[in-house]
């Protein structure tokens, strides 16, 4: 069998299943089957040996535990106090709910490390706020949806730490990378937010004195706190990514029971529960795409793309679009830990032959994959929100291509330059970044 | 098949009892890890990474197990609904079925994988393999019991249909 026939009969068998419903999860698994049994020197013993040597990573540890972080931050009600602040910051620019919505997002991603958590805690608040407030539903939804993106490109990112984990990628590098990527997208939503509102006569709030701000900032400071621990925990050397994630429970359990008061000790198994389930979900799906991926790399199928690439004579910049647009395609259709899997393994040669620096690499990767949380089919920050706003996907679609668009701008930007990604970890962690 | 639902559904409880457990109990050995760095209160144990990683397997494959039988695993909606009950029964045994292979699969190497699990130590507790490498086998079985309930309710609706 040539890598050109694997690659056919596991890509298509796998785009068959999904289309017909089968979880991603063991359509990644049963794409592999036919090759095991085809080929005499494999065997479906392989699968679970390949699955058992995904799981026992000490860097995955960290998935649950920001996910659990992040549902303690929810239930400890942080989201209110962090409005409150962003009402004081920026409430008095036109469309003052919009730009709160957004720099509450840009805070809250720098204290959970996942998109979906942030969807739904800042999508539960804000949504109907906004919408008391006039603005037009879908668009509420729209923005809620792509303003969560950030959750996972700014620091700490669950996705940063799979890529990390799977790519041998320094996470503290990663996280920091993140940072004016991140914040370049808040920018982007905002300047939409600016230009909505002025068509649409959107309300804006009073400006708020100096003296409410630092209120504001005395109440929301413990929580703002945690993204100063996990990133100056891990560039610091103080802590690994995986101690950061349990530090920031610590921390979310201390402020939830004993400080802010606002968790009951009986919520929280109910907590514990619900993260370690989406958890392993999520987790799961890395074990079978992991043998996926370990299948096209013993057929050598990457290498045909590094020679595609050669041949054709491409540059940085092309890999990176071509890295940016195959991210965004899967991303449409499945869930961003296995596209990670599946679409890094076989792009980093390619990104690698053509001399793409790991983090620009990473980064472009990670930003593209995050936009497949608000591109439908499968935009699970989309259908939270669009869940919490009570519309629906076809409705919202036109508004969340607007801001996409804009976004996808920040990306191109990102792709042109390198050094957008590269100066902050190169002036806080010069060694980890030649 | 009121024996299997109710088999299930007292199965379905103790997987998400131990989940719950299990993710409290993940929190200590990387705390302890932490601690026994910066204080002097613990010595510095080193099977702490050893446990947290083998709580980390059992998680995911319980949460697995959970998912197949609440149909939460990640799926994609792309395929316009069935206009019938037996369309949309026939959709969900398909699904179905191919989740059983991948059971089947995890049951019966899973069973080799176990056994060859039982013959190896971990590097660090001396703990056999065989305590991680059940896992798959028994992912398997939740898969046969669970999927199984679902099939036998799907073929139910077809054949009261037909009927």
């Amino acid at each position: 069998m040539t890598a050109l026939d694997v690659g056919l009969i596991m890509f298509g068998a796998f785009a068959v299943l999904i289309v017909l419903r089968v979880p991603v999860a063991f359509a990644l698994g049963l794409a592999c089957i036919p090759v095991f049994f085809i080929d005499d020197r494999l065997t479906p013993f392989l699968l679970l040996n390949e699955m058992l040597k995904s799981y026992n990573s000490f860097i995955l540890l960290a998935i649950p535990f920001f996910m659990l972080s992040a549902n303690l931050m929810n239930s400890a009600g942080v989201t209110e106090r962090l409005m409150e602040l962003a009402r004081t910051m920026v409430g008095w620019f036109p469309g003052g709910l919009g730009h709160v919505n957004v720099v509450v997002s840009m805070i809250f991603a720098g204290i959970s490390g996942s998109s979906t958590a942030e969807a739904a805690g800042i999508g539960g608040v804000m949504i109907p706020a906004m919408k008391k407030q006039g603005y037009d539903t879908e668009f509420t939804v729209a923005l809620t949806a792509c303003a969560a993106v950030m959750g996972v490109i700014i620091p700490p990112s669950i996705l940063m730490v799979v890529w990390g984990g799977v790519m041998s990628v320094s996470i503290g590098a990663l996280f920091l990378a993140g940072v004016l990527p991140g914040v370049m997208i808040g920018f982007s939503l905002m300047a939409a937010v600016y230009v909505y509102a002025k068509q649409r006569g959107y309300p804006v709030y009073a400006r708020a004195t100096l003296r409410e701000f630092f209120c504001a900032a005395w109440r929301a400071l413990l929580p703002i706190l945690t993204p100063l621990i996990i990133v100056g925990g891990i560039t610091g050397g103080f802590f690994t990514p995986t101690e950061a994630s349990v530090i920031a429970v610590l921390y979310a359990l201390l402020l939830g029971l004993f400080v802010l008061r606002t968790i009951e000790w009986g919520k929280v198994p109910e907590l514990l529960y619900d993260s370690a389930r989406f958890a392993a979900i999520s987790l799961f799906c890395i074990g079978t795409a992991s043998a996926f991926g370990w299948l096209l790399a013993y057929f050598h199928l990457p290498q045909l793309f590094v020679d595609a690439v050669k041949s054709y004579g491409g540059g940085i910049t092309s890999v990176g679009f071509i890295t940016a647009i195959a991210f965004l395609i899967i991303g449409c259709f499945i869930d961003a830990i296995p596209a990670i899997i599946i679409v890094g393994t076989v792009l980093a040669p390619v990104a690698k032959s053509v001399g793409m620096h790991p983090l620009h690499f990473a980064i472009v990767g990670v930003i593209s994959i995050a936009f497949g949380l608000v591109t439908p089919p499968y935009g699970l920050c989309l259908m939270i929100a669009c869940a919490l706003g009570k519309t629906t996907i076809a409705k919202a679609f036109k508004d969340t291509m607007v801001l996409l668009g804009l976004m996808l701008l920040v990306l191109g930007f990102v792709i042109l330059f390198p050094d957008v990604v590269l100066a902050l970890p190169r002036w806080v962690m010069p060694k980890f970044v030649q | 098949m009121p024996r299997l639902r109710d088999f299930n559904a007292a199965f379905y409880r103790v997987l998400q009892r131990a989940i719950t457990v299990l993710m409290g109990l993940l929190i200590v050995p990387v705390t302890l890890q932490i601690f026994s760095r910066y204080t002097e209160l613990i010595p510095r144990y080193i099977w702490t990474e050893e446990v947290a990683r083998f709580c980390l397997i059992w998680i995911i494959m319980l949460g697995a197990m959970i998912a197949v039988r609440d149909g939460t695993h990640f799926d994609l909606d792309i395929l316009p609904k069935a206009r019938t009950k037996q369309g949309d029964a026939i959709g969900r045994i398909i699904v179905h079925v191919a989740m059983l292979v991948v059971g089947v699969i995890f049951l019966v190497y899973g069973w080799r994988f176990a056994l060859f699990g039982w013959d190896q130590t971990s590097e660090l507790t001396g703990l056999s393999m065989l305590a991680i490498h059940i896992a798959w086998p028994l992912t398997g079985l939740a898969c046969l019991l669970f999927l199984g309930e679902k099939l036998l309710d799907d073929v139910a609706l077809l054949r009261g249909r037909d009927a």
